[in-house]
């Protein structure tokens, strides 16, 4: 079985993984490095990094946020609650994208009113940083949740004991005591926010140089110039932030399982 | 210490001084930035998930601003006219054959996952040998590797241009790999630690009364796994037809390879965007229909267990 | 008085878990709140810490009624029964905690997590970090933390439930040194009876959310106010229609007010015996005595025997 198995996973995601890394190389080095750094390029990866800025830290307190509440009392709608924040991940991107325009574009709910504050959401940046928060909105909460249940209150409860107020309590006790899955919520996050494609080309429009992320200029160069290489570059890159991304989360993975050896 | 301590009214026992606001009682203070709390959190998810959803709902059946007023009217016309419009929309063949073809490879992407989940889960679980952490780190990287990424290095493999000397471009083959690809995650991850906390007690009770190793694993440790199973199956299931990254490429403009996904974005290409709404809710709904049953079956099974 | 309790009532939806209890703990004394699980105890201390709110009732610590006051204000100290270390920081830091949230000068601060360390024998472990510690030692440590603030109560949620018996009784009587030098006002909330006694200069039993008796242990013990108070401080076996201690009876020849019965079972347990005799009436009351009783009475199962009352 474990042939069976090994030789499943080696042709499944092996197979491609190794083939993007050669494919990307085929022409040497020097071409690579001409595509990552052509002007095009540089402005996606810009976008999607200035994105990301926004879209994680904002998801990041909200995610924390949710899960004090969810953990710590139990009030009416929690339930519920939780179920919201479950739906970006049940549902397409394209779909994600098409909600968005629907509620807040020019020929949605609140466009008109919106474009009389000067306010665009289709086509423009704005768009985008929201449709990447909603698909990447639950990492955070999903995977603080557990472990603030599993923390118990009696930390926070002696330190009120002892004197310290709500933030105290939270920077002091609380936040260490979960740091790692934030740590793991927010890699996630990061990923997924970099890795966004379906729900950005729905809201984005495509426009070269200016309302576009990495994920979509890889798209462009081979729906648009047939650009083998050059897509090729910007997806290797794009993978490579993935693949430390991968690795950080294993590491936080096999940490946490020593951690549970050595808890109280 | 040599005298008895008596408390000192002391300068380092007064407690922090009771200043302002925080003379309020506690439950009064805590209450509030519950509310406030929760009232941000909700506003947020709000503008960012719910309105939209809800927005793709009614524009389904053409409920946009720009409708005349809101008495009677209104809702005459939405209820004739909307619905009508919907009903069009999502009988379309084209809608039909789109939606058909992402329901079937889904379920059969998930169900193929689901046996793979398991035999994966097994030996990374059971087995030993060199070189397992890598094996471990691969399992995650389908759910890490942006779908663009994935869509545009299937297209090369297995495309036209492939080295492989195989051309699954505008295929179900190729859509299908690409799929197996992305749910493998979700399949082996519900499964893995469920077959961590099993002990083994059991099938070496098994065992010991006789079973061999298929029938041990048949009557003992799949009934424990089974709400494991659907559970990833359900996971599977949806970031499968929801998919679109990773399929829009090897997909081609065929209409037979044509998902669902694919679908509503041409609609948006083509600014059909009630039509689109109408079709993203029939998906919407379809795919909650097959998330609550497996969920209703899974927690079905679990009771039988417990 | 140290601290009043009066109606205080707390529930939970349906359940009552602490029901109309009025008490008043007397200023250093060492209480202990014995019940078993479910009576409402640890609620009850909470209450008394402000962890949680009563529905009725008030609580008043040294004239001051703190009902509404959050516990950061309350000036107790509490020690959870596992041990809530803050596991990210060590020893020192641990015990400093309350000290640093009231600002005081890091030279002070040094000085008193030194002498605490000391007094909790945990020398040389100021650098260690809780999961280095054994159960022991991170009670030890708790108990520090929460004596640092000098608080005007000390209260302790089954601080000793978590550890094995030998610890346990060897923590046992150091708290209740500790509190010989100290002197804090102290509530104790245990489970266990022998800790109980052991430990507590007053004892309040709880039953259902309710304080089925208050008093000094021997009292308790002696003259119980309710069966429930009588059967759960200690073994109880049924003779002449009353529920007695089984120590209060004897084995003798017979004799005036001795009832002959059979020997049923014989249990030797180290230091003392339990003989079960079965009498004529059905009942079978066991009898406690010592080893050198039970080896001077030369009875074995089937021996006919005569139970009366000790005088």
């Amino acid at each position: 079985m474990r042939l069976v198995v090994v030789l499943y996973l080696g042709l499944l995601v092996g197979l491609p993984v190794g083939y993007l890394f050669i494919k990307a190389f085929s022409h040497g080095f020097h071409a690579f490095w001409v595509e990552v750094t052509k002007p095009d390029a540089i402005a996606a990866l810009k976008l999607s990094a200035e994105v990301a800025l926004i879209a994680v830290p904002v998801n990041t307190v909200v995610g924390i946020g949710a899960a004090l509440m969810l953990a710590r009392r139990k009030f009416f709608g929690s339930r519920a609650l939780t179920l919201a924040f479950d739906i970006p991940v049940a549902v397409s991107p394209i779909i994600i994208g098409v909600a968005l325009v629907l509620a807040y574009s020019r020929i949605g709910w609140f466009g008109s009113w919106l474009a009389s504050h000067g306010i665009q959401i289709l086509f423009s940046p704005i768009g985008i940083v929201m449709a990447t928060m909603a698909v990447s909105l639950p990492y955070v909460l999903r995977s603080v949740l557990p472990v603030l249940i599993e923390v118990g209150k009696d930390q926070e409860d002696a330190a009120r004991t002892l004197g310290a107020g709500a933030f105290r309590t939270f920077w002091q006790v609380t936040l260490p005591a979960i740091r790692w899955g934030v740590l793991y919520g927010v890699t996630l996050t990061i990923a997924r926010t970099l890795g966004e494609f379906g729900a950005v080309l729905v809201v984005s429009g495509n426009i070269t140089g200016k309302t576009q992320t990495l994920p979509i200029y890889i798209f462009d160069a081979w729906d648009q110039n047939f650009d083998t290489i050059g897509s090729f570059a910007g997806a290797l890159v794009l993978a490579s932030i993935s693949i430390v991304a991968l690795i950080i989360l294993s590491t936080l993975r096999a940490r946490e399982r020593k951690l549970h050896v050595d808890l109280a | 210490m040599d005298t008895p301590a008596k408390r000192p009214s002391s300068e380092l026992g007064a407690p922090p001084a009771r200043k302002g606001w925080r003379r309020f009682s506690s439950r009064a203070r805590s209450s509030l930035g519950l509310y406030g709390g929760t009232s941000l959190v909700v506003g947020y998810l709000s503008i960012i998930v719910l309105i939209p959803i809800a927005a793709v709902a009614a524009h389904g059946f053409s409920f946009s601003i720009h409708t005349q007023g809101w008495g009677a009217a209104f809702w005459r016309w939405h209820l004739s006219t909307g619905f009508a419009t919907f009903w069009n929309d999502i009988t379309q063949p084209a809608a039909i054959s789109a939606i058909r073809l992402s329901l079937w490879l889904s379920l059969s992407v998930a169900a193929i996952n689901a046996v793979m989940g398991v035999a994966i889960a097994w030996v990374l679980v059971r087995d030993k040998f060199p070189g397992k952490w890598f094996l471990e780190a691969f399992i995650d990287l389908p759910f890490a590797l942006p779908t663009i990424v994935v869509g545009v290095v299937l297209l090369f493999l297995y495309g036209t241009a492939s080295p492989l000397k195989i051309d699954l471009f505008e295929t179900w083959m190729g859509l299908m790999l690409a799929l197996l690809f992305v749910t493998l995650p979700f399949s082996v991850r519900a499964v893995q630690p469920v077959l961590e906390s099993l002990d083994g007690e059991s099938e070496a009770a098994a065992k010991s009364l006789g079973a061999g190793g298929i029938r041990t694993f048949v009557w003992v440790v799949l009934p424990s796994l089974w709400p494991a199973v659907l559970g990833g199956f359900g996971l599977a299931f949806a970031r499968a037809i929801g998919e679109f990254g990773s399929i829009s490429l090897i997909a081609g403009g065929l209409g037979r390879t044509t998902t669902a996904s694919n679908y509503i974005y041409n609609l948006t290409q083509g600014f059909l965007w009630t039509n689109a709404a109408a079709v993203s809710t029939a998906l919407l709904v379809l795919s909650l229909l097959i998330l609550i049953a497996t969920n209703v079956f899974a927690r079905r099974i679990q009771r039988r267990l417990a | 008085m140290s601290i009043s309790l009066s109606h205080l009532t707390k529930r939970y939806g349906a359940d009552t878990v602490v029901d109309d209890v009025t008490v008043e703990i007397p200023e250093s004394s060492l209480t202990a709140v014995l019940g078993p699980s479910g009576s409402g105890k640890s609620t009850l201390l909470k209450l008394i810490a402000g962890l949680e709110s009563p529905d009725e009732g008030r609580v008043v610590i040294e004239g001051d009624d703190v009902t509404d006051v959050d516990p950061r204000y309350r000036d107790i100290g509490f020690c959870f029964q596992h041990y809530a270390p803050f596991r990210h920081m060590n020893v020192a830091r641990n015990i400093g905690f309350g000290l640093r949230v009231r600002k005081q000068p890091k030279d002070v601060i040094d000085a008193k997590v030194a002498e605490l360390i000391e007094l909790v024998r945990l020398d040389g472990k100021a650098k260690s970090y809780p999961a280095q510690l054994s159960g022991g030692e991170r009670q030890r440590m708790a108990l520090a933390r929460a004596l640092a603030i000098e608080p005007r109560v000390l209260l302790l949620d089954e601080p000793f439930g978590a550890l094995d018996a030998l610890v346990r009784t060897e923590l046992r009587q150091w708290v209740k040194e500790l509190h010989r030098q100290i002197k804090v006002t102290t509530i104790l909330v245990t489970h266990d009876q022998d800790e109980a006694m052991e430990v507590a200069d007053q004892l309040l039993i709880m039953h259902e959310g309710r304080i089925e008796q208050a008093g000094e242990p021997t009292e308790l013990y002696e003259r119980p106010a309710t069966d429930f108070v009588h059967g759960f401080l200690g073994p109880t076996t049924m003779f002449k229609g009353v529920s007695v201690r089984p120590h209060d009876l004897e084995l003798v020849p017979a004799s005036e007010g001795a009832i002959e019965g059979t020997v049923q079972s014989i249990m030797e347990l180290g230091f003392e015996v339990q003989v079960t005799v079965a009498l004529s009436d059905g009942t079978a009351p066991w009898v406690q005595m010592s080893r050198n009783e039970f080896r001077n009475l030369h009875v074995e199962i089937g021996s006919l025997v005569s139970i009366r009352e000790r005088d």
